[in-house]
């Protein structure tokens, strides 16, 4: 990997997330334009957080949700209104 | 009484409780269990650890609501403590060290392939063996990361905070938040990619 390329593919990920100055993104635009490998990489790194973010939340099961409705009724249940 | 509930603003329900009312713990429960549990299974790996997590979170918070201010959002306050629980389970189990993830490790083409091949998640009801392969495959690569890459990766990725908003919760810099989230993000390819998948499991 060229020293230009290393200089991008360290700021890839505040690219994505908008993190960067418009003159830096567009910096990084051109030379996405210019360096396929760049852009796959780019590219493969924004399906990769994609993918992770489709993996469909863990519910809690149902004993864990009431053994945790006991334990918050036990302890904190009884709460006194404040002051 | 917990319809009304449904459409209150954490404000509200965080004044409902301090009031006294116990149904306003019940829906602070049902809108962040299972978003602190899945948290929570996904630092700790382990069911128990994640149950105890969630469990030392809620009695946490609702022991402090009290002094809870609102300056800051409940939810991130929430995470806050479970994060707080999360380290404190793994520095019990002394079994999982952090270590570093070196970028240099990580550079396409330096030790691996230059194009990732990463699989596409399908929702058509037929795939659904597919699907649950990747998604194994994919907790698994998450559980791989080193504990503190772990955690930002999940805060920001998964659970969609900010880069300040994890910055806080874990109190650590902006940067250092942003630094582990590239790490994360390029090991995780690595993992996912199909050919780094096939290697593996080989």
């Amino acid at each position: 990997m060229s020293e230009e390329c290393r200089k991008y593919f360290e700021r890839v990920s505040e690219y994505l997330d908008g993190e960067l100055t418009p003159e830096t993104c567009l910096e990084i635009e051109a030379h996405l334009e210019e360096c396929p490998p760049c852009k796959a990489c780019v590219e493969s790194l924004k399906k990769t957080i994609a993918l992770c973010r489709r993996v469909p939340c863990e519910s809690m099961p149902d004993d864990v949700r009431e053994r945790l409705r006991k334990t918050l009724l036990d302890c904190i249940g009884r709460n006194e209104p404040a002051g | 009484m917990e319809n009304q509930l449904r459409d209150a603003s954490d404000s509200d329900l965080v004044g409902r409780f301090k009031e006294g009312a116990p149904e306003a713990m019940d829906e602070i429960v049902r809108r962040y269990g299972d978003r602190l549990f899945n948290f929570g299974l996904k630092m700790c790996r382990q069911l128990e650890d994640a149950e105890d997590v969630t469990q030392e979170t809620f009695l946490s918070a609702f022991r402090y609501l009290d002094g809870f201010r609102g300056e800051t959002k409940l939810r991130n306050w929430l995470f806050k403590i479970a994060a707080r629980a999360c380290l404190k389970k793994r520095r019990k189990k002394k079994c999982e060290p952090d270590r570093e993830l070196s970028l240099d490790a990580l550079i396409p083409g330096e030790d691996g392939p230059v194009a990732y091949e990463i699989p596409d998640w399908s929702e058509n009801p037929s795939d659904h063996l597919i699907r649950a392969e990747l998604k194994e495959r994919i907790e698994q690569a998450i559980a791989a990361l080193p504990p503190k890459y772990r955690m930002v990766f999940n805060l920001r990725d998964i659970e969609g905070f900010s880069t300040e908003e994890t910055s806080e919760i874990m109190g650590i810099s902006t940067q250092l938040v942003k630094t582990r989230l590239h790490r994360a993000r390029l090991f995780l390819r690595q993992a996912i990619a199909e050919d780094g998948w096939e290697e593996g499991a080989r």
